[in-house]
């Protein structure tokens, strides 16, 4: 009995797996390039429209400074705008449906910031990095509804993923950069600056040298220079991250787009899919990647030094 | 000369985003290596090896993501 049922399950893959596959053929050789390869002519309904990728968003309606990419921002804004208000219209005690799953987002979130941060800097970055977070995994996913950047108007796609323009991942990158320095002179107050401008060290030194103490003044002056120079260079990683932060963003989403479209060039069929699960992953990743880093360099600009 | 700066154009993105690549390759094989030797050693902890490994990973492709960025750039708007 059970036997019989096992052996009946397995067919039913196999025979799914065997005409998955045979699709993913099928397609390859209809498509242009496969066609190109074994010598066919192409299947029409197969052709897909060769990929073309444009740097910059473009702008559906033509006398509006509005871009695609932001009307997208806007919809994932709105969607979980949405999300948690319906969520948290008429709350319960004992949370349940929609109010348990946000319930759960924002617990995990809270842990994860608790953890490296403590309970008192916890409560001030869990706004910031959670909304971080939230957004660019919102642009991430609404962006890979199909046919979402199918419609057109004005010959221009009314829609596409926010975070391929340069844009939002650099004004992301600017506020979380901004937080990170409030942050720090909230923690320590106007001796914040002594991360970039340490010159104590070096005005010990020269003090050593003034008053005589020729040998043991030389000695720290190295050590003051050296100090001064860190301290520069901490302007400049603080400056730095905001690069690397909005190219880390860009280029991975960018990248994501980009193998969707050519896959879909390729083989038109089922394999794709699977590209829609990776670029959902990794939209999540780099969500997480971004909130995180964020959530590091607070904690680094408020920590402690002995 | 057009044709040359096209040509031009196009070997420097090739170039960028395949010299580009082999930090990063060196780099995830390496981090592949430390989380299967943690995971032979504390098989228990496989969860949190799990995310610690994708994390790492993450900030290892960045870098090759940046050649790629370059490499966009080459193509499409230089």
């Amino acid at each position: 009995m059970s036997g019989k049922s096992y052996r009946g399950g397995l067919l039913k893959i196999m025979v799914l797996a065997v005409a998955l596959f045979a699709m993913i053929i099928i397609s390859f050789i209809g498509s242009e390039v496969g066609s190109g390869i074994v010598g066919s002519k192409p299947i029409s309904f197969l052709n897909v429209e060769a990929p073309k990728y444009h740097p910059a968003p473009e702008r559906p309606f033509h006398h509006l400074p509005i871009t695609n990419t932001m009307i997208t921002a806007w919809i994932s804004i709105v969607v979980l705008g949405g999300l948690f208000f319906i969520g948290t219209r008429n709350m319960k005690l004992v949370p349940t449906g929609l109010q348990n799953f946000l319930e759960l987002i924002v617990e995990v979130a809270a842990n994860f910031i608790e953890d490296p941060a403590g309970k008192k800097h916890g409560t001030w970055f869990f706004p910031v990095c959670t909304t971080i977070f939230l957004f660019i995994v919102a642009n991430a996913w609404v962006s890979l509804i199909p046919g979402f950047e199918t419609i057109r108007i004005n010959g221009e796609p009314l829609f596409r993923s926010a975070n391929t323009d340069l844009n939002i991942p650099a004004a992301l990158a600017v506020v979380s950069f901004c937080y990170v320095e409030y942050w720090g002179f909230k923690a320590k107050g106007i001796s914040y600056l002594k991360t970039f401008f340490h010159f104590g060290p070096l005005w010990q030194a020269l003090k050593l040298i003034f008053t005589g103490n020729f040998k043991a003044g030389a000695g720290s002056l190295l050590n003051g220079l050296i100090s001064v120079f860190a301290g520069l260079l901490e302007i400049l990683s603080h400056l730095i991250r905001m690069v690397s932060f909005t190219f880390r963003l860009f280029g991975n989403m960018t990248a994501g787009m980009i193998l969707v479209m050519i896959m879909i060039f390729l083989v038109p069929w089922v394999l794709p899919s699977l590209f829609y699960g990776m670029e959902a992953f990794f939209g999540f990743v780099q969500a997480m990647i971004f909130g995180g880093l964020t959530l590091g360099f607070a904690c680094a600009a408020v920590m402690e030094e002995e | 000369m057009e044709t040359w700066t096209t040509v031009a154009k196009l070997i420097g993105a090739g170039l960028a985003m395949g010299l580009g690549a082999i930090g990063p390759g060196v780099g995830i094989g390496i981090l592949g290596m430390g989380a299967m030797n943690a995971l032979g050693r504390n098989p228990e902890a496989r969860g949190a090896i799990m995310t610690n490994m994708i994390l790492g990973i993450a900030f290892a492709e960045a870098v090759a993501i940046y050649a790629l960025v370059v490499a966009i750039l080459l193509i499409f708007v230089a």
